[in-house]
């Protein structure tokens, strides 16, 4: 082995177990380790939670259309290894003795559903009902709801005319996977199979039909890469996450979280591993100046310390993913109870990033200060050590800043995220820069009318003011994410929370009739139970604007040949009346209708407004029946779709629609113990219609409280990130004073002086850094809440408190912990260690 | 201007600048000085007069302002950092006031380190016997950091003689040391100097030290005279 490999090894076997290298070492193998269970368990929970959420729309994606579709979509999915199944949906009068209804048709291939399972109850063998999860109805049977059995009054067994086909009914729909969140479904549900449609003859030209082509499996981001380019615009490819519901919400939200969980984890890290490498490179210059001088080579020096730092930072990025797989391991086991579907299987990728992210982090992190390291001049044995005291240039800086952006950047593969991040961390460093420049000078006039150990640690805050903005920065820095971490959290879980209080309606009411809704009014009335007011449903067509004609239909095919036009809904919307403004409405531009004052008016949800391009005072005009009305729009709302509650596109006054027969909607809390006394009066109407989603909420309940589960976890290991921030930086600082230390304590200062003022040091440290920490995550707090997670922001006052005082408290006891080990040392050992 | 073959140092006209702000201070006057070799001098002189900037310049590891510097006829006032390394490696040991071990290596790895440096395949069993003279075998595993002040230092003297250098520098070699290992750490010194027949130049506070030498030069405000007076009136 050459001379400079000998040397090397030796340094790094005896510095690694002296501990000379643990800081460094830790904080390269806390970037590799978070980043990789961050991202595997990311990942992994993210997959679970998709995969068990993909159950609500039956599949990992769905592709719908008015029509059905090219043979290749089928035609690749099969050649991609997928599963795929096929739904049929459309309304139709459905014929039993001598009683017809109106039902909700799904016609299904086999396979479905590909993902989650439909419960249907059917006799056994005794001829009892039990509820079991089953294959999709053969060919001439079919699966109904159980309003279909009460409106018809058939029972399993009996056979029902559906166009020109007859059917068996073997089984009552408990649960379907894919049940609609809408309310506004029509109709008893009958499932049948979809080679049975072609008979029924019910499928003509311009029969209003919805065709759902589900698809899961292993390659489905691939083949939804290969397909969402080539959808016309008619059609829809979705999946969970497209969905306008609570839950889909929560995904991309928890998404967002653990992503951004994720980046900071890998800040912090990068933080940790910036302030130790320079600790690395000072603590190396006496080894290097005494190296030159015995007439070692620049090259012989620069060979030594790359070999140095490669195994330095080869044994860190190893001993991070075995550590980091350990994290993901326990979590997963701790999840799996939870979280039914993670897996230990470790991807490449996780893998992949974490090791890239230890090199980057080692050599763009490294370059500087082992650039001086090796620059250190051998006339340093004589004259002493100075090298790092100076500023960094921008050019020295930009390796590390570049690191970041790119590691930002590939994580998140979202250039304006990380953009975002880089630019609010620079303001926010230049901010504290400057604050703690003048909080600083502040507190030292205040420190010099103090007691002796507050004056001595302002003189020495002051003094070393160059040292302490940097720290100030890293203090700030690793309390403000963690806090940022926690604040986003809370406010996530609670609203997820308080999305789905404990009385959310569980039961929808439609189809109520004009002469029955002051039964149900009473009903509700007397049983006490909570509900959303009735609202009349008319169905009508937007036809004009400002008596322009809308276009019916958008579509590409039509888009060029009906240029003339504005853009419509195409298609009927459930149209409402009312006279007070719904809870989770909001009127953010015009006045809600004057009651004093009846005169037609419309009130337009937000999106619908602006796809419409119309404002307050464009007269709409509906055609409603075989009448058109029309009135102009005197309001525009937003509405908190995800509320479950009946929520309306177009809200007019009571003098427009009044007229109009409707039939009434609402939506009511049915606790358990009530629902008895609820289905008994509801048997006295049989033509309402009940829409049961008391599974689905329940289900929303569970999924949510795993995302939060997972949110939790991902923050403990981000705390373990920002927490070595804080003892990496506090480390550094301490080498810096044990010189000081040293002189006062052979000047004589007592250890209990000492132990105060550095106490008091960190503790005012700690406490600036928290302020600024709290205030620099406030403005982070209202950019994501606004930006990434789409909530409204709010000021969070205690944290402000808290921020401080964990601030204060954790900075002050770990730079105790860490003076107490150098003021136990006698004054002897201090000056041979130091001078 | 040929350089005298007998001579295994020698400064002609060195001087020393630094310059501060707008001020440039004078560390060293013109400075004319020979050394033969096995010759042992000693620079004396008070604080702040020059004698360390000197001895940094003799030794190659900083270029002077002006004048020549040869050291075992190697020009070093024309060598970069690179050639003033070299040597270094090949002619030069050191011994620092304040040691200068590397923390990290073991008493035995230090003693080794310039044998490495210079490609000896015995290195260890070379550095095992030079502590053994300096009378630290059973330290060898050591760190420094283990070691007594006047260990460390007989620690250093044993590095800086394994590679049987012509020309060893010694700054302030007992400054920090109590007088009675001060003592024995200079006997020492001057033992191995006797063996191996090296070259001494050393700077230092102490007369008694000082008086050991076979030449006592005096720096006061950069200005190198020959001592004509006996040390200890000097200083």
């Amino acid at each position: 082995m050459s001379a400079w490999a000998t040397q090397s090894w030796r340094l790094f076997r005896h510095e690694l177990k002296r501990g000379e290298l643990t800081i460094i070492a830790l904080a390269l193998i806390i970037a590799v380790a978070s980043v990789f269970s961050l991202s595997g368990f990311s990942a992994q929970i993210k997959s679970a939670l998709i995969q068990q959420s993909n159950s609500f729309i039956a599949a990992d994606r769905v592709l719908q259309s008015s029509r059905p579709v090219e043979e290749k979509y089928l035609n690749k999915a099969d050649e991609m290894g997928l599963q795929h199944a096929q739904l049929l949906q459309f309304s139709s009068m459905v014929f039993g003795g001598d009683d017809m209804v109106l039902a909700s048709v799904k016609a299904v291939s086999n396979g479905y559903p590909l993902r989650g399972s439909l419960l249907v109850a059917t006799p056994d063998d005794q001829n009892q009902l039990s509820v079991g999860s089953v294959a999709p109805p053969k060919q001439g049977s079919a699966y109904v709801g159980q309003s279909l059995l009460n409106n018809l009054n058939l029972n399993i067994g009996d056979r029902f005319e559906l166009g020109n086909s007859e059917f068996t009914i073997s089984g009552v729909i408990d649960k379907e996977p894919d049940a609609s969140f809408s309310v506004f479904t029509s109709g008893p549900r009958v499932m049948i199979h979809v080679d049975d449609v072609p008979a029924t003859d019910i499928v003509q030209p311009g029969s209003r039909l919805t065709y759902k082509y589900l698809f899961a499996g292993d390659a489905i981001v691939e083949y939804s890469e290969w397909a969402k380019p080539q959808i016309l615009e008619t059609q829809r490819f979705r999946d969970i996450k497209d969905q306008q519901s609570p839950l889909a919400n929560a995904l991309n939200r928890a998404e967002s979280y653990l992503s951004l969980a994720s980046m900071l984890g890998i800040i912090l890290a990068a933080v940790a591993v910036s302030v130790a490498s320079r600790r690395y490179g000072q603590r190396h210059q006496p080894m290097v100046a005494v190296y030159k001088s015995i007439g070692a080579s620049a090259s012989f020096i620069s060979k030594l310390y790359l070999l140095h730092w490669g195994a330095l930072a080869g044994f860190s990025i190893l001993v991070g993913l075995i550590i980091g797989y350990g994290i993901q391991y326990l979590g997963i086991q701790f999840m799996a109870d939870v979280v039914p579907g993670v897996s230990l299987t470790v991807s490449a990728y996780p893998v992949l990033v974490a090791v890239f992210t230890g090199v980057i982090c080692a050599v763009a992190f490294a370059i500087t200060p082992l650039r001086q390291l090796i620059a250190t001049p051998a006339i340093s044995v004589i004259r002493g050590f100075a090298g790092f005291e100076r500023a960094q240039s921008w050019l020295e800086r930009t390796p590390p800043l570049l690191a970041v952006v790119l590691l930002l950047w590939l994580f998140s593969q979202d250039l304006l995220l990380t953009t975002a991040l880089m630019l609010g961390a620079g303001a926010i460093i230049f901010t504290i820069l400057v604050l703690g420049h003048v909080l600083i000078n502040a507190g030292r006039s205040v420190g010099s009318q103090a007691g002796q150990a507050f004056h001595l640690s302002m003189a020495n805050l002051k003094r070393r003011a160059k040292a302490n903005q940097v720290q100030l920065v890293s203090f700030t820095i690793a309390i403000q994410l963690l806090l940022l971490m926690l604040v986003v959290r809370n406010d996530l879980i609670n609203e997820w929370q308080a999305q789905l209080p404990q009385n959310t309606p569980n039961q929808f009411l439609v189809n109520v009739s004009q002469t029955q809704v002051p039964a149900v009014e009473e009903f509700l009335h007397t049983q006490g139970l909570a509900a959303s007011d009735l609202y009349p449903i008319v169905r009508g067509r937007l036809s004009a604007i400002n008596e322009e004609q809308v276009r019916r239909r958008v579509s590409k095919e039509e888009e060029d040949a009906s240029e003339q036009g504005r853009r419509g809904i195409g298609r009927e919307l459930n149209l409402t009346w009312h006279q007070k403004l719904p809870s989770e409405n909001e009127v953010i531009a015009g006045q809600w209708f004057n009651q004093d004052n009846p005169k037609p008016e419309v009130s337009v949800e937000q999106k619908l407004a602006e796809r419409l391009q119309v404002s307050v005072g464009d007269e709409l005009t509906f055609q409603i029946g075989s009448e058109t009305v029309s009135m102009p729009v005197t309001s525009i709302r937003t509405v908190n779709w995800q509320s479950m509650q009946p929520n309306f596109y177009m809200i007019f006054s009571e003098s427009v629609l009044a007229d109009f027969p409707a039939t009434y909607i609402a939506a009511i809390y049915v606790p358990a113990l009530q629902k008895t006394e609820f289905q008994t009066f509801l048997q006295d109407y049989p033509t309402i219609s009940i829409i049961d989603v008391d599974a689905i909420i329940n289900q929303l309940r569970t999924v949510i409280s795993q995302v939060s589960l997972a949110v939790e976890f991902i923050l403990i290991l981000v705390l373990i990130a920002g927490a070595l921030v804080l003892v990496a930086q506090v480390q550094a600082s301490m080498e810096e004073r044990e010189r000081e230390l040293a002189i006062l304590r052979t000047l004589g200062a007592k250890g209990s002086l000492l132990a105060n003022s550095v106490l008091l040091e960190f503790v005012i440290l700690g406490a600036l850094a928290g302020l600024l920490g709290s205030l620099s995550m406030e403005i982070g707090v209202f950019i994501l809440q606004t930006q990434v997670f789409d909530m409204s922001a709010a000021i969070h006052w205690q944290y402000w408190l808290l921020g401080t005082v964990l601030g204060a408290v954790i900075v002050g006891a770990l730079g105790m912990a860490s003076c107490y080990r150098l003021l136990k040392l006698s004054s002897l050992t201090l000056i041979r260690r130091t001078l | 201007m040929l350089q005298d073959p007998d001579l295994i140092l020698q400064c002609r006209q060195v001087t020393k600048q630094v310059t501060t702000g707008e001020k440039t201070l004078e560390i060293l006057q013109p400075i004319n000085l020979q050394v033969r070799p096995s010759e042992t001098v000693a620079i004396i002189g008070a604080s702040g007069s020059g004698k360390t900037t000197l001895l940094s310049l003799l030794a190659g590891l900083d270029t002077p302002s002006q004048g020549e510097i040869y050291l075992k006829q190697q020009p070093l006032h024309k060598f970069d950092e690179e050639q003033r390394s070299a040597v270094r490696a090949k002619h030069v040991g050191f011994i620092f006031q304040s040691f200068l071990l590397i923390n990290s290596l073991t008493a035995l790895e230090n003693v080794m380190l310039p044998a490495e440096l210079a490609g000896d395949s015995n290195a260890q069993e070379r550095a095992l016997s030079m502590l053994a003279k300096v009378g630290l075998k059973d330290r060898a595993e050591h760190f420094p950091s283990q070691l007594s002040g006047g260990e460390q230092q007989r620690v250093a003297i044993a590095r800086a003689f394994i590679s049987s250098p012509d020309i060893l520098f010694a700054d302030e070699p007992t400054g920090n040391l109590d007088s009675k290992t001060g003592d024995t750490v200079s006997e020492l010194l001057f033992e191995l100097n006797q063996q191996q027949g090296t070259t001494l130049v050393l700077v230092t506070h102490d007369n008694d030290l000082a008086a050991q030498c076979q030449r006592q030069l005096v720096m006061h405000a950069g200005e190198l005279t020959e001592a004509v007076k006996p040390v200890a009136e000097v200083v």
